[in-house]
């Protein structure tokens, strides 16, 4: 890392601000040392850095991410996020279990490599610094999560949200559980399936799985929790909302007193995966899908291509409503 | 070709894993009209986990010598019973891109037998429905073939 004065106008261009300082960066390992204006050199490719990413979850405060930079193309001006290497390890409970959870930069500079060009991904380009880091640099998606669209989409309430939305969520959900699915064939998991890791492009109308570096023990299933993590997203896309045991106790105490054990998720025991019964209208082919998600199913889905067999034939049964945005 | 007289059965690192063989040995008893494959799959730990090539190797060592330990027990316990020692076979094998429950299956087909014996720790359902379980996934898998699952 050294001084540049030289880079400070280009810098200060593409910062939208003049940059005080300007340095030129070679090794990423210091990233916490990384400032707005610093210019990274990569392979011989420049960034400069605009800020730090955050990351909000459900609602949540924004905690910043150090490791993750907002950044601009130094020749042409594009968004791009630069992931810096950042190891680590910690236990994610999950359904009550202890799992081993790590950050793979090398997972995804994989995965990254593996879906160049498929727009059902977020995509980029690996960089080795003068240290052998992987430096993922991403092209930004301007859109937000999917779970965001879904709530604008549900705004008029469930019935309307059922009639006009519902079928087109799914189409393109479908198409996103998919690419989860080549995903696997490749031998690859993503390790953090969850709604907001998916990301709807206003301009394309593409919806792309985000963020790959997590990783976590072998276990028998190795897409077990990708799984899990597909049908949590698809439980909040049916009910367009979350529907709880705290929420019915709110908005539907008569329905709680009805249900038992069997309705609900075995890992997530206040989550409803049963949701006929708060919307009668649901049919049972797509009802019957979520149930493999409860704690009364006989058979779990082990793969994605078992969920899709059945997922996709019971949009027939819904109205068949817009193409989802 | 299913040949119903060959059977897989299957030990793993937990020691609850020979309580499958030993139900194995009481059923068949004595008999010298079965085969015994002892199948051993081992998972290497992935370069995502452990980077250092090292300390994989190492893990991966440690968990041979522990499986290669449950099968030679394995082997001894059928012998006792009054299986023939040139009717139990021994193989320790590598999962390589295979789950392990594709790896078994995997074995099954190749070797054509026609009963597959695996033992089950007590894996709760919700410990199934989020990491999956490996005598779930070889019934739901299994065709042509008897699976016996000894909890």
């Amino acid at each position: 890392m050294r001084d540049a004065p030289e880079l400070r106008e280009r810098a200060s261009e593409l910062c939208g601000r003049k940059c005080g300082r300007v340095r030129l960066v070679e090794d990423t390992s210091l990233f916490m040392e990384l400032e707005t204006g610093d210019v990274l050199d990569l392979q011989g490719r420049r960034f400069v850095v605009t800020g730090t990413e955050y990351e909000g979850r459900f609602g949540l405060s924004e905690q910043p991410k150090p490791w993750v930079k907002r950044a601009m193309d130094w020749e042409d001006g594009s968004a791009k996020i630069i992931k810096l290497v950042f190891h680590e390890e910690f236990y994610r409970v999950v359904g009550g279990f202890k799992v081993r959870c790590y950050r793979s930069p090398e997972k995804e500079a994989r995965i990254l490599a593996l879906v160049h060009g498929d727009a059902r991904f977020m995509q980029g380009d690996t960089f080795r610094d003068t240290a052998g880091n992987a430096v993922r640099v991403l092209d930004r998606i301007p859109g937000g999560p999917v779970d965001l669209q879904i709530e604008q989409l549900g705004r008029q309430g469930h019935e309307d949200y059922f009639e006009r939305h519902l079928a087109g969520v799914l189409r393109k959900l479908c198409k996103t559980f998919a690419a989860l699915g080549w995903l696997h064939r490749h031998g690859e998991r993503h390790g953090d399936v969850r709604r907001d890791h998916v990301l709807t492009d206003p301009a394309s109308g593409n919806w792309a799985w985000i963020d790959f570096d997590y990783n976590y023990d072998l276990m028998a299933n190795p897409f077990g929790l990708d799984l899990y993590g597909l049908g949590n997203i698809l439980w909040f896309a049916v009910a367009c909302q979350e529907v709880t045991s705290h929420w019915l106790s709110q908005e539907r105490p008569d329905i709680l007193e009805r249900l038992r054990p069997e309705d609900f998720s075995p890992a997530l025991k206040n989550r409803l995966m049963n949701l006929k019964k708060v919307y009668p209208y649901l049919p049972d082919s797509l009802n019957n899908v979520l149930l493999h998600f409860s704690a009364g199913t006989q058979v779990f889905y082990e793969r994605v291509e078992e969920l899709l067999a059945e997922l996709t034939p019971a949009i027939d049964d819904l109205p068949p409503g817009e193409e989802a945005p | 070709m299913i040949i119903w007289n060959r059977i897989l059965a299957t030990v793993d690192e937990h020691e609850s894993s020979l309580q499958a063989v030993h139900y194995l040995a009481s059923v068949l008893g004595g008999s010298d009209a079965c085969q015994v494959h002892l199948l051993s799959v081992w998972q290497t730990p992935s370069p995502d986990a452990e980077p250092d090539p090292a300390k994989r190797a190492a893990a991966a060592a440690s968990l041979q010598t522990l499986l290669q330990g449950r099968l030679d027990q394995a082997r001894q316990i059928l012998v006792e019973a009054g299986l023939p020692a040139d009717n139990v076979s021994i193989e320790l094998a590598e999962a390589g891109n295979h789950t392990i429950a594709g790896s078994i299956m995997e074995r099954q087909a190749e070797g054509g037998y026609g009963t597959i014996v695996l033992g089950r720790r007590g894996v709760s359902k919700t410990e199934e429905f989020l990491f999956g379980s490996v005598s779930s996934m070889v019934m739901h898998r299994a065709k042509d073939c008897a699976v016996w699952v000894i909890s």
